[in-house]
């Protein structure tokens, strides 16, 4: 690909120009350490250098060095552009006269630019990229414009745009010439027009562009407010009058108000002889006595007095406070803030679309890891504490799958169903084993199942050591489904959604639809009549939690593709399950449902009140749960009748 | 078990209680033969730490069986009230070792300290160690011993009056109750583990074996008299208990645990009776932390999160519920072999192909034991007595039958 | 060597008299402190084993003082209170010289007032927050200005960054260090609304929000840098979520404060590619003393797929610049090793000389690595040597601190006031 993108820019900048006989190297050369070493604020001056050169090869050697492959040669000291490696040989490309020849390996430095230089590098290569033929490259200038807004970029941007073939870029060239023209056009008329064709783009580079135009700054002043004012302040009002005051403070208009530590330190400068006047220092031991010893020195003139109220106010009433855009044209100022407030109705729609679908997906999570325990709670009344681990050991699962099978897709579509039956085996086994002999004793069994959890857990650590294993989503699954700006949601959380959707219809199917479903049902509503109807309770139980323990186990490799697998997985995720279990009502698919919606709606509505302490969001959503449970012990849906006593 | 210890028909004074007498008998022989080989050199300092934190942990676990075995409320939250208590203690510990540290200081300058310059120096000390400078509201009484000891007793209380009035109120029993408590830790160490919930964040506070005004004494000696007072708060906690469980109280206690509804129906106010054993529980509790981290040094949130309320339950399983002193050998036992494991102190096995390293397999076996225990042993250590003393009941229960489900119920599914 | 457990000590230990080390009674006892079982376990172990190469080495070369050197491990297994009775049990039971130990900073602070009442000495070896200067306590580790200021520097100056999201564990480390660089970067001019602060619990999973908030930021254009203190597992998640969201290193680039060669080995690095650490050692490090290093580590362990990481170095040049001191002062009396350490010299695995400084903190140059996708870091930026600070100059209450055991004999001296704050720590 590259090769095709070094070929296209040769043929586009062939023709050379007259008067430069430099070549490449030599402006290198000129530049060597910088070249090998750049630094964002140093490198202007090779770029500038470069392209002042005119020459074909600077935007092919610019594209090698924004890619990381121009190496220097310590043979000759000179910079080529690496086309190939291999083993110890490597394969160099002379970029003045396109000649490649082979060195060894070890005797090449790479040129590795880091992120600030490779902007700057990318900012450069605007110029030669934007009516480029290849329609990435054509891109990648638009990216760099729009990442660094510039009056200089309207000229070269409305020259690419005419012979542009591309719809879709050429649809972005026009918004960005726009959103160029709003900041840096030339007439307020043209200025203020491409303002309003930016009302209804929710895109972050036209909302940014307007917040740019509305750049204001605080002033105080002794007159009237001027300029292009965008607020006026009124102490008491916008701004509380400390704060005001503050501000005549800062602008040195009015004096500072006597602190307690200067209090203190004008106190302790004039100590004489153990006394302040004729106070002993020990008396100075609480803020009264020292605001009245000092009150004491302000008297003698020796420090200055306190700042009373009354020339705090007189201050404030003689000062103006107000913001000014540092834009001067109000036109201009007043259109962009009417297309601003235009958007932001929409901005904050869009927002929380996207919280609703984070709220979505962490909900599906939540429903895939509780659905398991709903199914072996309801109908069998008991606690699995160790579902947690069923969980994870699921993601182990797929863990060890994706140690023999490399291909993510393939090991993905093994391990759903080993995991199924992994985490179902060892599900069964438990009940066969420990469950089956408490079911008369419920709080045993939770504790039971708590022992066997803490066993697992660290079998797994013994097994898989302590540290996170990685657990790679397939490529088609990563990336996201972008709807606009705001609102994306990534595509391996759509597939959990599907497959929480999936379970949920596969669930409902089995319980509804099926022989096993009837009996489970029996036996959830009424184990004793159930059994006198024929139904082997055993069984049921054995299946129910067979069931159960294997869609933990398919969690789990849902869980692991887009966090971390550890051995404390499940006991992250065990308690929530629980709650989300109690919260939406036992025995129930549809309430496990509600209990899970609602878990992570509120999680996530918690979360965006307070971005900055994901802690206290968990914190209080628990709190909230238990409160609920107050209002509602039997859950969101609850099982009513006869149904409920069991 | 669950009839085991219903029928006693008037009370018994706790002194006079057989097992009691027992009780209290060795562990007085145990305090004095501790402390005589601490004196003369042969247990280290760091180990009579560790035990004055079991007798402490034998206190908490006491009171889990009297709310769990005896009134069957299964609460995977107590540790959180151990933590509270604690850190309630905790906060004069660091306030006033603080001050002890600044007030020179600041009494060297030129001008005597203000009160608020005071507290801000110990503020800054205190929490500068967590970016923050200021206290915050909680350490309101901070300064004051009296204070804080009553907040010992006062903060788990309110707690668990508040919680369980809650809950008791709308019927949540069994499973869910259990649950419910263990929510109700995970979001108070949640809670703590912020840096602005005020307490030092995951940092907690530390530095709790220096007891301010006792500088100078050496911390063998400050071990010992810790030991002491762990040892007689046992002594005192087992014998209210005793008393609490000993007589009609008890009674009603245990038949709230075998069958609520028959309770009720029988005119007794069972919330009452169950918030009664849940609070006075959470407030032995408390003490108990009062005195336990003093001896441990540092009290973070991790101390309450919600597997070390489970443990609690697990001591209480594995001793033996429905007996006081089976929780406090449980709690003994299993945390004493708990440190001797996972600290190295089991040789490791050579399987020729793989060795059993004890710090590794040590969860393994305990989680599997314990599993053993519930299954085969549900009466646990305190079983034992049980055989050596012959006193073993006719069993009268038998099989449920086919259908084991219908006896569900019985331990408080409603 | 030998570990002995709380109920064995009892039947064999003698009364606990404050462990003054006597002359070089032999052999000379190294205790080492560190969790090898429990969650630190991971991190932790490495260090133990590392130490045993060190002692090994040494007793190889002739031991100290004539002596043979005996490590005396013990397992505090990631319990913080454990770690105050396993540090009283080595200086009183097994009468250690020195310590090296303890990873998290709570296990520190736990540690400290055992260190302080017995007059011990231990070695830290792990990056931390500052803000203390124990008499008994050497900081091998980085300060906040070692690490974090030169890569919020590295940030502004080379990548052009103008928007920080300083995303952390709720924790003492992530805290006080975002709490320094929030003030730093409002005295570098960066308005207070282009900062944005996350804390998320240990092991968080769920980072789609976050990573969406982190990405709004940067909606005007600017170019958004993440300052990363996010501790252990919740790393993968938050990689992953970057990547999910179709977030390059380009275009928002992330340091981390907490990822080395060892978290990075057991991830799956396609989605780290490009993202940088700083940190004062790395293992891709082109000198001969870290060729000999590595070398020596992979036969020791037997297992060449083992990496090296910062810490690992940190208790390499804390272990040899005790040894140095114990020989110059010809004995391991703390008090004397205490003095003799101040100025102790010793090379760094990356070139360069380390220094311990009065402050019981080291000079050790800063590197900035961008990780390949082999688990290794590129090195693509090294400063000279910092001296490490133990108050920083970038919180007011603090800017007035400073620490200097020689001159002041004080690890938190009032220079305002020019008073000793107190000698003891406050932990």
């Amino acid at each position: 690909m590259h090769r095709i993108l070094i070929a296209i820019l040769a043929v586009l900048t062939l023709i050379p120009v007259a008067g430069r006989a430099q070549d490449l190297q030599t402006i290198l050369q000129l530049h060597t350490e910088e070249v090998e070493n750049p630094g964002r604020r140093s490198v202007g001056v090779v770029i500038e250098d470069l392209i002042a050169a005119r020459l074909p090869a600077v935007p092919v050697f610019l594209t090698h060095w924004q890619d990381r492959e121009i190496v220097l040669n310590a043979e000759d000291g000179q910079f080529y552009a690496l086309v190939d490696e291999d083993g110890d040989t490597a394969t160099i490309r002379n970029l003045d006269t396109g000649d490649e020849s082979e060195v060894a390996g070890d005797s090449l430095t790479e040129v590795r630019p880091n992120g600030g230089v490779r902007r700057e590098i990318a900012a450069a290569l605007v110029r030669f990229q934007l009516s480029d033929e290849n329609p990435a490259n054509r891109r990648a200038a638009l990216d760099a414009i729009a990442r660094r807004p510039d009056a200089d970029q309207i000229a070269p941007l409305t020259a690419s745009i005419e012979d542009e073939q591309d719809a879709a870029i050429r649809a972005d060239k026009d918004r960005l010439l726009n959103i160029l023209t709003a900041r840096y056009g030339e007439t307020t008329e043209a200025r203020v027009e491409a303002i309003e064709r930016l009302g209804g783009s929710i895109t972050s580079d036209a909302r940014a562009a307007l917040s740019q135009i509305l750049e204001a700054e605080d002033r105080v002043s002794a007159e009237a407010p001027d300029g292009n004012i965008a607020q006026v302040y009124t102490p008491g009002d916008q701004i509380s009058r400390t704060e005001a005051y503050g501000r005549l403070v800062d602008a040195e208009l009015a004096p500072a108000p006597v602190s307690g530590g200067a209090i203190r330190d004008a106190l302790i400068a004039n100590i004489d002889g153990g006394m302040v006047l004729d106070i002993p220092v020990e008396l100075l031991d609480t803020d009264a006595q020292r605001r009245a010893a000092y009150d004491r020195l302000a008297q003698a003139g020796r420090v200055p007095p306190f700042v009373t109220q009354d020339r705090i106010d007189a201050a404030l009433d003689s000062h103006s406070f107000y913001a000014v855009y540092e834009e001067e044209d109000a036109a201009v100022t007043d259109a962009a803030r009417a297309t601003l407030r235009s958007v932001e109705t929409q901005v904050s729609l869009n927002q929380t679309a996207d919280l609703a679908l984070d709220a979505i997906s962490l909900a599906s999570i939540y429903f895939l890891a509780a659905i398991g325990l709903a199914i072996t709670f309801g109908v069998m009344g008991v606690i699995n504490m160790a579902h947690g681990e069923f969980i994870m050991m699921g993601a182990y699962t797929g863990y060890v799958v994706q140690q023999i099978v490399p291909d993510y897709t393939w090991s993905l579509i093994i391990a759903l169903p080993l995991a199924f039956v992994v985490a179902g085996a060892a599900g069964i086994a438990m009940e066969r084993l420990i469950i089956r002999h408490l079911y008369h004793r419920p709080l045993e069994t939770l504790l039971a199942t708590f022992g066997v959890s803490i066993a697992l857990q660290q079998l797994a650590k013994n097994i898989f050591g302590t540290q996170a294993r990685p657990l790679t989503s397939p490529d088609w699954l990563s990336g996201q489904m972008v709807i606009n700006e705001l609102v994306s949601i990534s595509y391996i959380r759509i597939a959990i959604f599907v497959l929480a959707g999936l379970f949920l219809a596969l669930l409902l199917f089995i319980l509804k639809r099926t022989r096993l479903g009837l009996e489970v049902r029996a036996v959830t509503q009424n184990p004793g009549m159930a059994a006198s109807m024929g139904i082997d309770p055993d069984r049921i139980n054995m299946a129910t939690f067979g069931l159960g323990s294997g869609i933990a186990g398919i969690a789990g490799v849902a869980i692991g593709l887009y966090a971390q697998v550890t051995s404390e997985m499940g006991a992250n995720y065990i308690v929530q399950s629980f709650m989300t279990v109690v919260v939406g009502g036992v025995g129930n698919v549809w309430g496990t449902l509600a209990g899970a919606s609602l878990i992570g709606v509120l999680q996530k509505g918690i979360e965006s009140l307070n971005p900055s302490n994901t802690l206290a969001a968990q914190t209080y959503m628990i709190l909230f749960i238990i409160i609920f449970i107050q209002f509602r012990p039997r859950g969101i849906v609850a099982l009513k009748g006869r149904a409920a006593g069991a | 078990m669950t009839d085991a210890t219903l029928a006693l028909p008037s009370r018994t004074p706790p002194v006079r209680q057989t097992s009691t007498m027992v009780f209290l008998a060795s562990l007085a022989v145990f305090a004095v033969i501790v402390t005589i080989l601490a004196q003369q050199g042969v247990i280290s300092t760091s180990f009579v730490k560790t035990l004055g934190k079991t007798l402490c942990l034998c206190l908490a676990a006491v009171a889990m069986d009297v709310v769990w075995g005896y009134t069957g409320i299964l609460s995977l939250g107590h540790m959180a009230f151990f933590g509270l208590g604690g850190y309630a203690i905790g906060m004069w510990l660091m306030y006033a070792r603080t001050e002890a540290l600044v007030a020179p200081g600041l009494a060297a300058q030129p001008i005597p300290p203000t009160p608020s310059e005071l507290q801000d120096a110990i503020g800054s000390q205190i929490f500068g160690v967590v970016g923050s400078s200021d206290f915050p509201l909680i350490w309101m009484f901070a300064d004051s011993l009296f204070l804080q000891m009553a907040m010992v007793v006062l903060v788990p209380g309110v707690l668990a009056l508040v919680f369980g009035w809650l809950a008791f109120r709308s019927r949540v029993t069994g499973v869910y109750l259990s649950i419910l408590t263990q929510a109700m830790t995970l979001a108070l160490a949640l809670y703590l583990f912020q840096n602005d919930s005020g307490l030092r964040g995951n940092n907690g506070l530390s530095g709790l074996q220096n007891i301010p005004g006792f500088e100078d004494a050496p911390q063998s000696a400050i071990s010992l008299a810790f030991f002491w007072a762990s040892a007689v708060a046992l002594a005192l906690g087992y014998l209210l208990f005793a008393w609490v469980v000993s007589g009609k109280m008890g009674s009603v206690l245990r038949a709230v645990r075998d069958d609520e509804a028959r309770v009720r129906f029988l005119g007794y106010h069972v919330e009452s009776f169950k918030l009664f054993a849940f609070v006075l529980t959470a407030v032995v509790t408390g003490i108990a932390g009062a005195l336990y981290y003093p001896q441990a040094g540092i009290i973070n949130p991790a101390e309450i999160a919600p597997i070390a309320s489970i443990y609690l339950a697990v001591w209480v399983a594995i001793g033996g519920r429905g007996r006081l002193y089976g929780a406090a050998i449980g709690a003994a036992f299993v945390s004493l072999l708990s440190s001797w494991f996972t600290g190295g102190g089991a040789p490791d096995i050579d399987l020729g192909v793989y060795t059993v390293r004890w710090t590794d397999w040590w969860l393994v076996l305990l989680g599997l034991s314990f599993v053993a225990v519930t299954l085969f042993a549900p009466k646990g250590i305190g079983g034992l007595v049980d055989l050596l003393t012959e006193k073993r009941r006719p069993e009268r229960q038998g099989d449920y039958g086919p259908d084991k489900g219908a006896k569900r119920s019985e331990e408080g599914v409603e | 060597m030998s570990i002995r457990t709380a109920l064995l000590s009892t039947a064999l230990a003698t009364m606990a008299v404050p462990a003054l080390a006597q002359d070089a009674d032999c052999p000379i006892k190294v205790g080492i402190l560190h969790s090898l079982s429990g969650t630190m376990a991971i991190s932790e172990t490495t260090l133990k084993d590392v130490m045993l190469m060190l002692i090994e080495q040494q007793n190889e070369a002739g031991g100290l003082l004539g002596c043979e050197i005996e490590a005396v491990v013990v397992d505090p297994a990631s319990d913080w209170p454990l770690f105050a009775e396993k540090a009283r049990e080595l200086l009183t039971v097994n009468e250690v010289d020195v310590i090296f130990g303890s990873w998290t900073s709570v296990s520190r602070k736990s540690v400290l007032p055992v260190l302080e009442e017995l007059n011990g000495l231990m070695f830290y070896p792990v990056q931390y927050e500052g803000e203390e200067s124990s008499k008994n306590v050497f900081y091998t580790g980085a300060a906040p200005n070692q690490q974090a200021i030169p890569a919020v520097d590295y940030f502004m100056e080379e990548l052009g960054v103008e928007k920080f999201a300083l995303l952390g564990t709720d924790y003492v480390y992530p805290r006080t260090t975002n709490q320094i660089l929030e003030q730093y970067l409002k005295d570098q001019g960066i308005p207070e609304e282009d900062i944005f602060v996350n804390y998320t619990p240990f092991g968080h999973s769920d980072w789609s929000t976050i990573v969406s908030d982190v990405i709004e930021l940067g909606s005007d254009g600017s170019l958004v840098g993440v300052i990363s203190t996010i501790n252990g597992d919740a790393n993968v998640g938050f990689y992953k979520e970057l990547a999910a969201q179709d977030v390059s290193a380009d275009d928002i680039p992330v340091v981390a404060f907490s990822v080395g060669e060892e978290e990075l080995s057991g991830l799956d690095t396609s989605n780290l590619v490009g993202h940088l650490a700083a940190w004062n050692y790395f293992q891709s490090a082109d000198t001969p003393e870290n060729e000999e290093f590595i070398a020596a580590w992979h036969e020791f362990i037997g297992n060449e797929d083992r990496v090296t990481n910062d810490p690992m170095e940190a208790h390499y040049i804390g272990f040899n610049m005790w040894v140095n001191a114990v020989e110059e002062a010809g004995t391991t009396d703390v008090d004397a090793v205490r003095e003799a350490m101040w100025g102790q010299e010793h090379p760094n695995l990356t070139g360069g000389t380390a220094v311990m400084n009065p402050n019981h903190h080291l000079s050790k140059p800063v590197l900035i690595g961008e990780i390949q996708d082999d688990g290794q870091f590129d090195i693509i930026s090294e400063t000279e040597e910092v001296p490490g600070d133990a108050w920083t100059d970038f919180l007011p209450d603090s800017a007035v601190l400073t620490s200097d055991w020689a001159e002041l004999d004080c690890g938190m001296y009032n220079t305002e006031t020019e008073t000793c704050v107190q000698q003891t720590s406050n932990y």
